[in-house]
């Protein structure tokens, strides 16, 4: 008996369970797309959950330390910035002591849109952070813009079928040039 | 004028909670002795008084006139017929030493004015300032029950929150505290009583300190928490049990059946004491009647809240059995993972529990104090006919504790647990005195904080309590206070405001969604993630190609598992193709999903932030289906999953003329995709279609700081940074295409 009621307490509960089971739903209403917007201006570090989606060319997809990638014969990035007013390409990265020791001396430009805007001959291994002015006229507004920067000389690795490295680049990007920063084009 | 406010609110409450227990306790022909009253009276009125509530809250008459109404008739009805009175003192009973005596009452005394002012000063506990006043708060302003699908918190039972809805009426917050500390003295004097009835005054009385001191016991007993109120009720049962053991009267069934379904209203996890009533009555009369009778009160006081949830929430047991009682308002995957946190708090080992809940009390939010180390000496008391009957309960209670492990969880069986202790101590009266005492120097604030930093009181408020201090700059101290004012000053009325974890929403009126309290909130904040988080966002995509068929209904199985529990089934789009074109999504589709059939419509809105999930762990069988409403020719499934979706695996079947479920041969292939638009804007704009237009994160939350770095690009603003958190506002004219 007491099993009995048991099963019939389970039963109702398990219908009343079912019971809250919804009809089948139409189609809702269809969203709309939403084109991508122009981003804040921004330096890409390499370590920004994003980063990949802005990549052009020869940046790798592994982040080494959490911090930086290796970076080809031409890295190439690729922003959408939404002002195109007094801005500044801006560029940390390193040259590494093992690289330099195969490349000797190496000469990096920084392009913007394929314009050169600096070129940079560099006799030593080490940390470099780079900033300099990009002329307005080289940007159009609502408009993506690509920067990159070019090594001259790459590591070539010894073993067949390794894959050339140039530098290491931790972040690069554009940012605004502040009222405190008129004198910007430091190395 | 607010200080007298609150004493007054909370002593109202518990006089006319003491009245109708008075009134019921001398119709029931209980023989109560003159210490044993207030304390058994107050919490068997208070069972009585929260079913009034709860039928005022029912019927939609909560207003400050008709609650303070109650409160009168039922003080102005114990005065008239004389029940209000305490029995005259009985002669014969042995008195504890008087320096016994004496160094009790001083520590209890010292403890009580410790209480008192913690209790009276403005109410900002963790859970006593977020959900429980809150509810109390929504339900005043709404002047009845509310549906409140977005707090999961609202679908546990209530009943010793229902005393604070009089006491709030009156004295707004701290009357609330104040009444749980009513449940604290009561408690005390309970077990106090109760040693002098078995004629063990002095265990009785130490084991009242044992109880009374305890860290966990004393911030929880001043703050609007429950857990020392249920502490009280579970007792009030076992003391009724042997108050009726001792009578036979068979009326005292009445007060223990409606004291154990009492238990219930109050924590689902007390329940247990109705088995152990039942079990106790049926025990000692041989009979089911009796049994029954106590069944038939338990339910009085139970069923209410049962029937609560099943009309609102859809589930009679919620917030648990969501995967019995399914329904939108809980997911499967909060239960699980939230009674999964709960059975550890994080613990990697709970062989460390003793030592944590006794001295350290950091993890698990409290300690019950270092003298509790020796609580296995209650084993001793076993050897005695009243030790057995008091570790009988005690192991039922403790039986619960395991499936939430934080401190305050204990406190229900801490009056047995004291209790046996000091009668295994009794015989050396010295020790259980030295016990006492080394328990009050070490639960006292000045030396508690020597060696733990765990949430206990920090001295005496008093300027605070008398409001020398005025209340809004004694709360300002605390952030979440801060925040809710934050958004009580800029969010209009009526708006709803996302959080990602608790404020002080007892302190706004307006209405906050919790990020995980609740499914639709779940939902919102799941936007953000897609927005945020790359592995949440629509990368993955599997084709299914298969030759040309005319098909009715089609559905994709999922067949893969996953050892993770956090790991589900994420469908951001389903799309059906013939010959390279979509299939346009016609009115006469239907569309069903199982598990979490009320999502299904985020898998056919073209949103690239909403996705249906089976927001349950990820196991073969779940599907989603579409009933085309006619024939109709198809060659190629698209179904497009979260980066993150490693171990989903399907398979595309379409139901044939025998109405059986056929696999089609389908050729799959994976791709990965990048988004084409703004998934961050269609998050803004699914917030606002939503109806959830503020949004407010801590830096530390997940997300925050990608929305502080570009706030423009989800379509919002932020209005306001205060205290380390941001609100922001989405803005309707930013989230138009």
């Amino acid at each position: 008996m007491t099993l009995r009621l048991g099963l019939l307490g389970a039963m109702c509960g398990l219908l009343c369970g079912c019971g809250n089971l919804p009809e089948p739903y139409p189609p809702p209403a269809q969203r709309p797309f939403f084109a991508a917007p122009a981003e804040a201006v921004r330096i890409l570090n390499m370590a920004d959950a994003d980063a990949e989606r802005h990549f052009v060319q020869d940046i790798s997809a592994e982040l080494e330390g959490n911090t930086w990638r290796w970076a080809g014969k031409r890295p190439t990035i690729r922003l959408h910035p939404n002002s195109i007013q007094k801005l500044i390409y801006s560029i940390d990265f390193a040259i590494a002591d093992s690289t330099f020791q195969q490349t000797g001396p190496v000469t990096l430009s920084l392009l913007v849109n394929d314009h050169l805007l600096g070129r940079t001959r560099y006799a030593s291994p080490g940390r470099r952070r780079v900033e300099k002015p990009v002329p307005a006229e080289w940007l159009r507004a609502n408009e993506d813009v690509t920067l990159a920067a070019e090594i001259d000389k790459l590591w070539t690795p010894p073993q067949q079928g390794g894959t050339p490295l140039g530098f290491i680049l931790i972040a690069l990007g554009l940012e605004e040039q502040s009222l405190e920063q008129p004198g910007v084009g430091r190395k | 004028m607010k200080a007298l406010a609150a004493l007054a609110g909370a002593a109202f409450t518990v006089a006319a909670c003491y009245s109708l227990g008075a009134i019921l306790a001398a119709r029931l022909g209980a023989r109560l002795r003159r210490d044993e009253k207030f304390p058994l009276a107050f919490i068997l009125g208070a069972a009585l008084l929260h079913l009034a509530i709860f039928a005022v809250l029912a019927a939609h008459i909560a207003y400050k006139p008709v609650l303070l109404a109650l409160l009168a008739g039922c003080v102005a009805a114990a005065v008239v017929t004389g029940d209000w009175r305490l029995p005259a003192p009985m002669s014969g009973q042995t008195p504890l030493p008087r320096p016994i005596h004496y160094l009790f009452c001083a520590i209890a005394g010292a403890f009580t004015v410790l209480y008192l002012f913690n209790a009276w000063a403005p109410e900002i506990s963790p859970d006593g300032s977020s959900y429980h006043l809150s509810l109390v708060a929504l339900y005043m302003r709404s002047h009845g029950f509310k549906p409140v699908v977005t707090e999961v918190y609202s679908t546990l039972s209530a009943g010793v929150d229902m005393l604070f809805v009089p006491a709030f009426a009156i004295g707004r917050h701290s009357a609330a505290a104040l009444t749980h500390f009513a449940f604290l003295i009561a408690l005390a004097l309970a077990v106090l009583s109760y040693g002098r009835r078995i004629g063990q005054p002095l265990a009785g009385a130490a084991a009242a300190l044992l109880v009374y001191l305890s860290p966990v016991v004393g911030i929880d007993g001043t703050s609007a928490y429950n857990d020392v109120a249920v502490a009280a009720i579970v007792f009030s049962v076992f003391y009724w049990v042997q108050i009726w053991d001792s009578q036979r009267e068979g009326q005292i069934l009445i007060a223990i059946g409606l004291l154990a379904g009492y238990c219930y209203a109050a924590k689902y996890t007390a329940a247990v004491m109705l088995f152990y009533a039942l079990g106790f009555v049926a025990w000692r009369t041989r009979r089911i009647g009796p049994a029954v009778v106590v069944a038939a009160c338990a339910l009085v006081m139970a069923a209410p809240w049962i029937v609560k949830d099943w009309i609102y929430i859809g589930n009679p047991l919620a917030p648990f059995a969501n995967r019995y009682f399914q329904n939108p308002n809980i997911h499967v995957s909060f239960e699980r993972n939230w009674t999964a946190y709960l059975r550890t708090y994080g613990m990697k080992n709970l062989w460390t529990l003793p030592l944590e809940v006794t001295v350290s009390g950091e993890t698990t939010a409290g300690l019950l104090g270092p003298v509790f180390l020796a609580a296995p000496l209650a084993l001793l008391a076993l050897r005695f006919r009243n030790g057995r009957r008091l570790l009988v309960p005690c192991a039922l209670i403790l039986a619960t504790y395991l499936g939430n492990v934080g401190t305050r969880f204990l406190i229900p069986s801490l009056p047995f647990i004291a209790l046996a202790m000091a009668l295994a101590l009794e015989a050396a009266a010295p020790l259980l005195i030295l016990l006492v005492a080394i328990h009050a120097v070490a639960s006292w604030p000045a030396y508690l904080q020597k060696y733990t930093n765990a949430w206990a009181l920090q001295g005496i408020p008093y300027k605070a309590a008398l409001r020398i201090i005025p209340e809004e700059r004694y709360l300002n101290d605390h952030f979440e206070y801060r925040w809710a004012r934050m958004i009580e000053d800029h969010v209009p009325p009526g708006a709803r405001v996302l959080v990602r974890t608790v404020v002080a929403t007892a302190y706004t009126s307006r209405d906050v969604l919790v990020g995980y309290e609740g499914a639709f909130n779940e939902e919102m904040e799941d936007l953000l993630n897609v927005g945020w988080d790359p592995s949440s966002q629509p990368r993955k995509q599997w084709t299914y190609s298969f030759p040309e068929r005319r098909m009715h209904r089609l559905r994709v199985i999922q067949t893969g598992t996953t050892k993770i529990p956090e790991g589900q089934w994420d469908v951001h789009e389903m799309r059906f193709f013939r010959a390279g074109v979509e299939l346009p999504r016609l009115p006469e589709w239907r569309l069903q999903a199982r598990p979490n059939p009320w999502g299904v419509q985020m898998a056919f809105d073209n949103s690239e932030a909403t996705r249906w999930r089976s927001w349950e762990t990820l196991h073969p069988g779940m599907s989603i289906e579409v009933d085309f409403g006619r024939e109709q020719p198809v060659d190629q499934v698209r179904v497009e999953l979260s980066d993150i979706d490693w171990t989903v695996r399907m398979r595309v079947e379409t139901l044939d003329a025998n109405r059986l479920w056929t696999p089609l041969p389908a050729r799959e292939e994976l791709h990965q995709k990048q988004s084409d638009g703004s998934v961050r804007r269609a998050a803004g704009y699914e917030l606002h279609a939503h109806g959830v237009d503020y949004l407010l994160l801590k830096d530390a939350d997940f997300g925050a700081k990608e929305i502080a770095a570009d706030p423009a690009s989800w379509g919002m603003t932020r209005l306001v940074y205060d205290s380390g958190a941001s609100l922001y506002k989405v803005n309707p004219s930013e989230v138009k295409p």
